[in-house]
C-alpha cells in the first residue's frame, strides 16, 4: 500500500515552523517534492538528528532551510562534494543531498558524476524544474528543446540533458525519476533511494510556473500538473543509456540499479588494514 | 462486499428437465455465461463448447470481450445439438444462465427461459466505478439491492453459490469460474470423467489440481442443496448509511501558509474546494469531501491538512459541545 502511512503523517512535525510559509512562488512544484522527501523520511522512521540534509544554491536549495534536522546550505553546485565529506566522516548519519538541475548538472555537473562513480552511500534529489528560477530563469542543462527563457529568446536550440542517464552512465547505484503529480509514488521512490546502500540519485520532474511556464504559456500550475501525467511513461526499467535524450515521453520509476560497492565501507576497510599493518 | 449465504431453490431432476433436451430435441441447448471482464467466463463457455463438441453435438459459441477484458461486462452465448443454426440465444430461450457476478446475473435474467430456465450465480458482488458515484465513505452504492432471496422466488431453479468464497479456501480465488462449471455441470447430461478431462486439458498445468477441486466442489455443492428441500433463508443486505461510516472527514486550512496557488481547488476529483474571498482556499461542499487527501498531497505550501476522524471521536466531539 502506497498510502498506509498518510494518516499518521503530518509534515508539519518536521517542518522549522518558524521560517513557513516558505519563500516558494505559488504554484511551485518544490514545495510537493519536499513533502514526498519528508513523507519517506517518517516511513522509515529516520531519526531527524541522524538526518543531515544538505543543499546547493537555487530554489531547490533553498529547501533545507524549512526541514527541522541537521542541515547545510552550502556553495552553489557542491552540495554533492559537501556530502561526500560529511558521509565519510559520519557514516552513522543518513545524508540527503537537495539540489536543483542547474546547481546539480550544470555547475555541480563535475561533482554529480564523480559521486555516481564513487558510489558514496548518499540520496541526491535533483528537483527538474527545467530553468534557473531564482535568478530571473535563465536556461538550464534540463531545458526542453524550443522553450522559452530569459537567455533563449528564440527558442532553447541545445539539446537537453537526461540527468538519469547521465548518472546511470557514471555508475550511480541507484537512479530512478517521478513527477511531483504523484505524490505516493514519488515518496515511495524516495523511500526506495534512502534504503539503497549506494549512492542514489532521484530526479523530481518539478515545475517552475512564474518564471518557466508564464513565459512558455503553460497555464496554471494545475494544468502543468496535469501536463505532467500526459507526459509520462513509467517504465520498470528503461536503458536510458542507449536512448540518453529523452523524446516526449519521461520515462518514471526507477530506471537503474547496482550493487557495486560502497565506498565508504570500502574506504574504512582498506583505512583499518592500513593502520593493522603498521 | 459480498453475501456469505446462499439461496436455494431446488427442483427435482424430472425427465421435462431441459438437460436432457438437448439429446432429444432438434432446438439447440441455449447456455449463457456472463460476469466481468477477467473472472473467466470465455474459460468457462470455451470448455462447455469443446465438451459439448468431444460428445458429437455440433456447436455455436459467440461473445463478447475485447474492452470489457478487465472490469467490464462479458457474455458468452454456447448453443449445442443435433443442428445449431444461430450462434445467439434469443431473448427468454436460455435454458441456464451462469453468472460468475451477481449484478451481470440479475442484468442477463431476462434471457432465462420463464418457467424451465436455470440460473447459477455467484453471490460475488463486483462493484463497478460507475455505481460509486458518491465516493463518500458510508454512500449508498447503485447496486442491485435485491438479495438472492427475493431473486430466486422469481426463478423457477436458481443456486445462489458464493463460489468466490470456495475457491478462495482452496487458495485460489480465479477457480471461482471452474467452481460455477462445476455447478453447470450438475444440470447436464455429460459423464464426470469427460467434464473433468476437458477442464484439465484446458487449465495451465500447474493449477490442474485445485481447478479440478474446485469442480468437485462446485458439483457437490449443488447435489447437497438439491438434497436439502427448505430453502435457507439469505440474510437481508443492508444498504450501507453515512451513520456506518468508519470515519468522518476534517479538513484542516492553514491560511497564513496558503498562496492561492488553487492547484487544490482544481485538481480536487470532487470539485469541493474553492478560493474564498481573500483568495485563500475553502472546503466549499464538505458532504462532498470523500477525504482522498490529493489537495494535502499536492498543496506546495503545506497548507492543506485532512484528518480522518474516527467515528467514535466525532460522537465524543458532539457530545463535548
Amino acid at each position: 500500500m502506497l498510502i498506509d502511512t498518510a494518516a499518521d503523517f503530518d509534515v508539519r512535525d518536521y517542518l522549522r515552523k518558524e521560517m513557513m510559509p516558505h519563500f516558494l512562488c505559488p504554484g511551485c512544484g518544490h514545495g510537493i517534492a519536499l513533502r514526498a522527501l519528508l513523507w519517506a523520511i517518517h516511513d522509515l522512521g529516520l531519526d531527524k538528528d541522524r538526518l543531515a540534509v544538505v543543499s546547493g544554491i537555487g530554489c531547490a536549495g533553498r529547501l533545507s532551510a524549512y526541514i527541522d534536522a541537521n542541515t547545510f546550505h552550502v556553495t552553489h553546485g557542491r552540495p554533492l562534494a559537501y556530502a561526500t565529506g560529511l558521509a565519510l566522516a559520519r557514516p552513522d548519519l543518513h545524508v540527503v543531498v537537495i539540489t536543483g538541475d542547474g546547481d546539480c548538472l550544470a555547475i555541480g555537473g563535475n561533482h554529480l558524476i564523480h559521486a555516481c562513480r564513487r558510489n558514496l552511500k548518499l540520496t541526491c534529489l535533483m528537483l527538474n524544474n527545467e530553468v534557473y528560477g531564482m535568478t530571473g530563469g535563465q536556461v538550464s542543462p534540463t531545458t526542453s528543446e524550443t522553450r522559452l527563457t530569459t537567455t533563449t529568446p528564440l527558442g532553447n536550440q541545445e539539446p537537453h540533458f537526461d540527468a538519469c542517464a547521465l548518472a546511470t552512465a557514471a555508475g550511480a547505484g541507484f537512479v530512478g525519476r517521478e513527477v511531483t503529480h504523484h505524490v505516493p509514488k514519488l515518496k515511495e521512490l524516495i523511500k526506495a533511494g534512502l534504503e539503497h546502500p549506494g549512492f542514489a540519485f532521484v530526479e523530481v520532474q518539478s515545475d517552475c510556473t512564474e518564471i518557466f511556464g508564464r513565459k512558455n504559456d503553460m497555464g496554471s500550475s494545475s494544468e502543468m500538473i496535469m501536463r505532467q501525467k500526459s507526459e509520462i511513461r513509467p517504465s520498470a526499467y528503461l536503458d536510458t543509456v542507449d536512448t540518453p535524450f529523452r523524446s516526449n515521453a519521461l520515462p518514471t520509476g526507477i530506471l537503474a540499479r547496482n550493487d557495486r560497492p560502497e565506498y565508504g565501507a570500502t574506504y574504512r576497510r582498506a583505512a583499518a588494514a592500513r593502520k593493522g599493518a603498521s | 462486499m459480498r453475501d456469505p449465504v446462499t439461496t436455494v431453490r431446488p427442483d427435482p431432476a424430472s425427465p421435462d428437465s431441459p438437460a436432457l433436451k438437448a439429446d432429444r430435441a432438434d432446438d439447440a441447448f441455449n447456455v449463457l455465461i456472463v460476469g466481468v471482464g477477467g473472472q473467466g467466463v470465455i474459460m468457462v463457455s470455451k470448455v462447455l463448447a469443446l465438451l459439448a463438441q468431444s460428445q458429437g453435438f455440433e456447436v455455436k459459441q459467440s461473445e463478447v470481450h475485447g474492452m470489457a477484458k478487465r472490469g467490464g461486462s462479458v457474455f458468452s452465448h454456447v448453443r449445442f445439438g443435433k443442428r445449431v443454426w444461430s450462434p445467439t440465444i434469443p431473448k427468454g430461450d436460455v435454458d441456464i444462465l451462469v453468472a460468475l457476478e451477481w449484478a451481470e446475473g440479475l442484468r442477463w435474467l431476462p434471457f432465462l427461459k420463464a418457467g424451465t430456465g436455470i440460473f447459477i450465480c455467484d453471490t460475488k458482488r463486483i462493484v463497478p466505478p460507475f455505481a460509486c458515484l458518491n465516493r463518500r465513505p458510508g454512500a449508498p452504492l447503485r447496486y442491485s439491492k435485491e438479495t438472492p432471496t427475493e431473486v430466486v422466488t422469481h426463478v423457477g431453479e436458481a443456486y445462489a453459490i458464493d463460489a468466490t468464497d470456495m475457491a478462495e479456501k482452496l487458495g485460489n480465488e480465479r477457480a471461482a469460474n471452474v467452481v460455477l462449471l462445476g455447478a453447470l455441470s450438475t444440470a447436464l447430461e455429460f459423464s464426470t470423467t469427460d467434464w473433468e478431462r476437458t477442464v484439465a486439458e484446458f487449465v495451465p498445468k500447474k493449477t490442474v489440481a485445485v481447478n479440478l477441486e474446485a469442480f468437485r466442489r462446485g458439483r457437490g455443492w449443488i447435489e447437497e442443496a438439491r438434497n436439502t428441500t427448505p430453502a435457507v433463508e439469505a440474510p437481508v443486505t443492508r444498504t450501507p448509511t453515512p451513520a456506518d461510516a468508519a470515519y468522518r472527514v476534517r479538513l484542516e486550512i492553514n491560511p497564513v501558509w496558503c498562496k492561492s496557488c488553487d492547484i487544490c481547488v482544481k485538481m480536487c476529483p470532487e470539485h469541493c474546494l474553492r478560493l474564498n474571498a481573500d483568495r485563500i482556499a475553502e472546503l466549499a461542499e464538505p458532504e462532498r469531501c470523500t477525504g482522498c487527501r490529493l489537495c494535502e498531497w499536492l498543496c506546495p505550501d503545506f497548507a492543506i491538512r485532512v484528518h480522518l476522524d474516527s467515528a467514535g471521536a466525532v460522537a465524543q466531539q458532539g457530545l463535548a459541545q
